[in-house]
């Protein structure tokens, strides 16, 4: 990952009607990087993700790719964009060749070769002469990479690349996706709202609720070293660990303490000497999930229940 | 942008509906054909020769002549007639006989409402169907900026009009020989100054090329009501249901100045050539100034929604 800027989401905003979806969104993306795009739906992602590659006009704001305004030079801009905005919907009533040959005449140079190049990447070779309308959501789905890759893209943006996939889908276009971000060493922009699939992926991640972004982070910080114990009597076993100096937090039927697993064997010891009964104590890792909804405040939920 | 019309056009045939289109314009052509020939085989045969007909015809037209509230072009056209008539019976110059290949070649500009039927269906999905296939969204994340994304598509629409005027005029042609082959008569013509025979060829073309005005109005309303509403079939109903209710508007308004800035009073242009004109005192020049004007406000309207939209399929 370099820290040269491919993509710069400047004050991007969107009004529609006197509803205001997007505020003020600033974002960096860097070449080589995959960025995870998180928020409960309705959040404002795939609009975002619209006004990033000109389906949609931002009311303020702009994005530059590789520095060329999408507002104000779009051919220049999408150049080296490869796009799937949601379902890739393709020409049902033509052939998987053909549909890449009708996007590949709509970019320069993209040669004969690529397309075949590009169709094999993505493992379709036995499929291509066969009507798209005979596919199932797989192949549609890894059709629709092979489409956004024609162009040989510096940067992938990917819109709820998997939904409606199911696990083993999910599974082998993830496979997919990062075969062809190594090969092809591409900044990939993919938003979901499945958070484990986004932690596999991702390098980092941002967070989107009510059109404002709440937080960018890096995938590998947050995991801390924290265990968790259940222990009767409870409040005895609490005072024993304070005693020994962990911070104790309760935690469902137990509590949570932070510390390294080298501690772990003495404090056991510690407990059974005091006359506990010690019933589990294991590694608590919080998921991403865990803090996407403390962030998030459960917005799916929140939201559903005031509508 | 040749290669977006490469694009247009393969999707366009890639559509077994395209196919049944052009399966069916040659079907009902030669089924046309073939019942005028059964009628013609079933029903006695007429009691006048061709001089009588003409004489009567004559009657008819020096008869039009005396009306004062003919046009310019109805004028033209009358004083036109009597002298080729009178040429005729001078001469023993036969017209062509209803059952040959050259009269059907004549009146096949009368069959090209069937093209414009079916490029109203072409124009109104052409922007419409990318929408509602989601597939719009592909479209629009290349490098074309949108305007040449829709130029693409109106011309193949265009196109596509011009391909089954070919295929009317040549399947009536092919029809005409099959069924009738080249009857006997001549074709003549007033050339300025006197009677000459003419090409029946160059006069089918000129009458197909004036009806191909109203193809093309009605397929540009038709294109444009499919890019504003994203409904081919809202856009193909309004389109078709206006294609026979227009030309009857302008009878209803036929007393009205407005009538003259009404836009079916001047789709037909064949009406300068064929004597035919619900509104007598327009001219072609008139009429190809409020067509154009027509095409404009349509094109206008069609970019500047594709162009502002907001895509959210």
């Amino acid at each position: 990952m370099s820290n040269e800027k491919i993509v710069e989401i400047r004050k991007l905003s969107k009004t529609i009607g006197n509803k205001q979806i997007i505020k003020n969104l600033n974002l960096d993306l860097h070449k080589g990087e995959i960025i995870g795009f998180l928020g409960p739906n309705g959040s404002g992602k795939t609009t975002t993700i619209r006004m990033m590659v000109g389906l949609m006009r931002p009311t303020e704001g702009d994005v530059l790719i590789n520095g060329k305004s999408v507002r104000h030079d779009f051919e220049a801009s999408i150049e080296k964009v490869g796009v799937i905005v949601e379902n890739p919907e393709m020409y049902k009533y033509m052939s998987g060749y053909k549909n890449l040959v009708h996007f590949a005449r709509m970019h320069k140079g993209v040669t004969k070769a690529r397309i075949d190049e590009v169709i094999e990447q993505v493992g379709m070779q036995n499929r291509i002469k066969e009507k798209v309308g005979s596919y199932s959501l797989g192949m549609r789905q890894r059709l629709g990479l092979a489409q956004a890759l024609l162009n040989d893209p510096e940067f992938l943006i990917l819109d709820e690349p998997t939904n409606g996939l199911d696990p083993s889908g999910i599974r082998e276009f993830r496979m997919y996706l990062r075969k062809v971000a190594s090969e092809n060493n591409v900044a990939i922009f993919v938003s979901s709202h499945l958070l484990s699939e986004i932690e596999l992926l991702c390098d980092r991640i941002a967070i989107i609720q009510n059109g404002e972004l709440i937080d960018i982070k890096n995938v590998n910080e947050h995991q801390k070293s924290r265990y968790y114990i259940e222990a009767k009597p409870a409040e005895q076993a609490k005072q024993v660990l304070e005693e020994i100096g962990f911070s104790v937090q309760p935690h469902d039927r137990g509590y949570l303490i932070d510390t390294e697993p080298e501690h772990i064997p003495g404090a056991v010891k510690l407990l059974i000497t005091a006359g506990i009964d010690l019933y589990t104590i294991q590694p608590h890792r919080t998921t991403l999930e865990d803090q996407f909804l403390e962030m998030t405040g459960g917005g799916e939920i929140a939201q559903a229940h005031t509508k | 942008m040749l290669k977006l019309i490469q694009n247009e056009w393969m999707k366009l045939w890639s559509k077994k509906a395209t196919w049944v289109m052009a399966g069916l314009l040659i079907v009902l052509l030669f089924a046309s054909a073939g019942i005028t020939k059964w009628i013609g085989s079933t029903s006695p045969a007429p009691e006048a020769d061709w001089q009588e007909m003409a004489t009567m015809d004559m009657v008819m037209y020096q008869d039009q002549l005396q009306n004062p509230d003919l046009g310019a072009a109805q004028t033209d056209f009358y004083e036109q007639q009597v002298a080729i008539t009178e040429y005729r019976l001078a001469n023993d110059a036969a017209p062509f006989e209803t059952e040959s290949l050259q009269q059907q070649v004549l009146d096949s500009h009368l069959m090209l409402s069937l093209v414009t039927l079916f490029t109203v269906i072409v124009g109104a999905g052409i922007v419409a169907a990318e929408f509602s296939q989601g597939t719009i969204k592909m479209l629009l994340t290349r490098p074309v900026k949108r305007w040449k994304i829709l130029t693409s598509k109106y011309v193949t629409t265009m196109l596509f009009a011009l391909l089954f005027a070919v295929i009317t005029i040549a399947s009536t042609a092919v029809a005409g020989l099959i069924f009738f082959g080249i009857g006997d008569g001549t074709f003549l013509v007033w050339n300025g100054s006197e009677v000459v025979e003419g090409s029946y060829w160059a006069e089918a073309l000129k009458l197909s090329v004036l009806s191909l005005a109203s193809t093309w109005m009605i397929g540009t309303f038709a294109f444009m009501l499919g890019t504003v509403f994203r409904s081919s079939s809202l856009a193909i109903g309004v389109s078709i249901f206006l294609m026979f209710v227009g030309v009857q508007v302008v009878f209803l308004l036929q007393r009205f100045e407005i009538v003259k800035y009404y836009l079916f009073t001047h789709t037909d242009l064949t009406q300068f050539y064929t004597g035919f004109m619900p509104v007598p005192d327009i001219t072609m020049t008139m009429s190809l100034i409020v067509l154009t004007v027509y095409f404009l406000i349509f094109m206008v309207i069609s970019y500047w929604t594709f162009a502002k939209r907001d895509v959210t399929a």
